[in-house]
């Protein structure tokens, strides 16, 4: 029953929207296809990031979500017998370049990971960090001021404002969450890519952070993938939905979860596979 | 189906008797297995207090050395006939005489060359030197009279400290009747006394075993450890680094990991017979050097140092270094900030491990002639020199009964400069420790 499905899936041609495409689009994926190995895990994805908005990208486990994020931000050059082909475009410019410099492209576009994972450091030398490594702050005031600025944004600040050299890791799951966030966007990126970033966090610290990632949407375009069908419908404009590597469908959120065009799509949101 | 329910709670009733029937057997098994823990726990304890008990037992009277107080007349005619207190001629003068005549005096009843020759053999020969270095430092005591303690021979001591029987036969034991008679007729006196032994702890080897010290091999066994520390340390941990961090894996870094893991297995002498062909005679570095030595030991120790870094470094983990990459650090940068300061405890264990091995070899050593008697306390790296485990193989090898507490204590010593060694890789590594 589910196999004819996907078999049904295969043969269907991915739908994007062309005439959106054009306008505001942050990132546009091309054709983009990753191997591990022998191993097709992305298959030809074609899809646009627009600016200024929260795209989510859902699926079953497997499906390529995270995988077509990681290529966002070259992630996925760290990983051994891993191919990425077909292009990617962020402003108008080929990411998968060789005249891209990955470092530079990693400031600009920043990432949050499933689990929290802050340095075993300082609270103010995790938020540090990134300046410090790009060398953006001219002196200690400026740094200080970067500092409070994202943890200010990241909605931390009050909390920890008296423990800035306390370790990061003594803090909450959800706080370690955002702390991450802060760090993040500390070297001020264009854009942020959230992977599964409430999946270890209780229901509260995943109401605080989706409450941020809406505030945070004014500043910055953010690319987030999620395991919850209801965090994709509170905090995206955007939905893509991805199955065994290919983007089934991708639309604004409240067309998706309403009136989904593909099967696939209704089958998953509806909870019948997953 | 209802013969499926009742299978179902026969089965559930089964369960639990098969359950009941074994459970007996998996905690005597349990038992069973902390026991023997619990013996070989026992038992390396009891072997380890055995190994101190008798190491210190042997070596404890090393620490004090027999000294005798010779009343010494500094002749003029003996120490500087011409008078012209040239330092150089006064190391020259026969001292020697000095105190024979010292302890013929305190004997006048003994007469013949024999038994004379019998009696000025209770000193060691090391008097000579104390007097004359007594004479060289205090020049005014010359034409005076005055009293100097000086060592005694070896076997005055032995029998001093009971290590040779006074009940065996005359014939049998290393020490005659009469000389029996005249170290406790200088002991009644108060001319003889145990002092402590700092000739032990700040000499060079003697074919002596009264003034053997144990200092020649000390600084040997620093000089070429700083050697190996300098070299095998940042290359161990830059190899471990490039090829845990930045070496693609293909099939030549395999072949390079195999060959370190091999090279960790290989016997020391091989590395040793290594350094006799590659340094001493293609390279022509001098023999018996620290800096050979040293060269020698940090082949032997980069394996441990590679290995143990490299398990370290791999354990660091994977969301630090997606952290940084993830905020754009360059691969040195996430390596140098983030994963070897993570790394750092476990690769200071390893080079702790590495060191300890390293100081407590001695057949390398032979190979390159460190194993030669020297009796210079080495002061660079080029200068002929020992290590305390050689020191230890030359003093057992030694037929003298006094080299045997020797022997002991200077095993004491290795196992205190240990203790000091991995007492500080504790510290240092609590030091580097963080928490998560």
């Amino acid at each position: 029953m589910e196999n004819s499905h996907v078999r049904d899936a295969m043969h269907t041609p991915t739908e994007t929207e062309g005439s959106a495409a054009a306008m505001g689009a942050k990132i546009q994926a091309q054709g983009t296809n990753v191997h591990y190995g022998d191993k097709h895990a992305l298959k030809d994805v074609t899809l646009d990031i627009r600016a200024g908005e929260v795209t989510s990208f859902i699926g079953p486990s497997g499906c390529g979500k995270s995988t077509f994020l990681r290529c966002l931000n070259r992630m996925n050059d760290t990983i051994d017998g891993c191919r990425v082909s077909g292009t990617v475009m962020m402003d108008g410019e080929d990411i998968y370049d060789p005249k891209i410099d990955v470092v530079q492209l990693r400031a600009r576009v920043g990432m949050v990971f499933q689990k929290p994972n802050p340095f075993p450091k300082s609270i103010y030398d995790n938020i540090a960090y990134g300046p410090r490594i790009h060398g953006l702050a001219a002196n200690k005031d400026e740094l200080d001021e970067m500092v409070v600025t994202s943890l200010e944004k990241a909605g931390l600040l009050a909390e920890v404002k008296d423990r800035m050299d306390s370790p990061g890791t003594g803090l909450s799951g959800g706080q370690q969450q955002r702390l991450c966030i802060a760090r993040a966007i500390a070297i001020n990126p264009e854009v942020i890519l959230m992977d599964e970033p409430c999946s270890a966090l209780d229901p509260i610290a995943t109401a605080k952070i989706e409450e941020l990632i809406d505030e945070l949407r004014e500043n910055y375009t953010i690319v987030i993938v999620t395991h919850s069908m209801q965090q994709a419908a509170r905090v995206s404009q955007r939905t893509a939905f991805f199955h065994l590597g290919e983007l089934i469908e991708v639309g604004d959120t409240e067309q998706i979860f309403t009136n989904p065009r593909h099967k696939l799509t209704q089958g998953y949101i509806t909870g019948r596979f997953g | 189906m209802s013969e499926l329910t009742v299978k179902s709670g026969q089965g559930g009733a089964r369960t639990r008797e098969l359950v009941a029937a074994g459970i007996g057997k998996r905690y005597r098994a349990e038992r069973r297995f902390r026991i023997f823990g619990l013996v070989a726990i026992v038992s390396a304890l009891v072997f380890m207090a055995l190994l101190f008990a008798s190491i210190i037992g042997k070596g404890y009277t090393a620490f004090v050395q027999t000294e005798i107080r010779l009343p010494i007349s500094y002749d003029v005619a003996v120490i500087d006939p011409e008078g012209v207190r040239d330092a150089a001629e006064m190391r020259r003068a026969n001292y020697g005489k000095l105190y024979r005549d010292g302890i013929q005096s305190l004997f006048p009843e003994v007469e013949g060359r024999t038994d004379r020759r019998l009696l000025n053999g209770l000193v060691s020969s090391g008097a000579t030197f104390e007097i004359r270095d007594a004479v060289i430092d205090s020049p005014d005591l010359i034409g005076k009279k005055g009293e100097i303690w000086v060592p005694a021979a070896d076997d005055v001591d032995m029998l001093v400290k009971g290590r040779i029987d006074r009940n065996e036969p005359e014939n049998t034991r290393r020490v005659s009747d009469k000389e029996i008679a005249w170290v406790d007729a200088l002991q009644k006196d108060g001319r003889l006394e145990t002092r402590f032994n700092w000739r032990f702890f700040t000499q060079g080897d003697s074919r002596e075993p009264e003034l053997a010290g144990i200092w020649g091999a000390v600084a040997g066994s620093f000089l070429t450890m700083l050697v190996t520390l300098l070299l095998s340390f940042p290359l161990g941990v830059a190899t471990a680094v490039y090829l845990e961090e930045f070496a693609p894996k293909n099939r030549w870094t395999d072949i390079i990991e195999v060959n370190i893991n091999n090279l960790a297995a290989i016997p020391s002498i091989v590395f040793g017979l290594l350094g006799l062909a590659v340094f001493l005679q293609f390279f022509g570095l001098p023999r018996s050097a620290p800096l050979v030595g040293g060269l020698v030991l940090t082949l032997m120790t980069l394996p441990t140092i590679i290995i143990a870094a490299r398990v370290s470094l791999k354990s660091v983990p994977p969301s630090i270094r997606e952290a940084a990459l993830g905020l754009g650090a360059s691969k040195m940068q996430m390596v140098t900030n983030d994963v070897l300061p993570l790394a750092m405890p476990g690769i200071l264990t390893g080079t702790i491990i590495g060191m300890g091995r390293a100081l407590g070899e001695t057949a390398p050593l032979l190979m390159i002639g460190m194993v030669a008697f020297i009796v210079d306390i080495p002061h660079g790296f080029t200068d002929p020199a020992t290590a305390l485990p050689v020191q230890i193989y030359i003093w057992a090898d030694s037929a003298e009964r006094a080299f045997v507490e020797r022997t002991s204590a200077a095993i004491m010593v290795l196992l205190a400069f240990l203790i000091v060694m991995n007492a500080a890789a504790v510290i240092l590594r609590s030091r580097f420790e963080r928490r998560w």
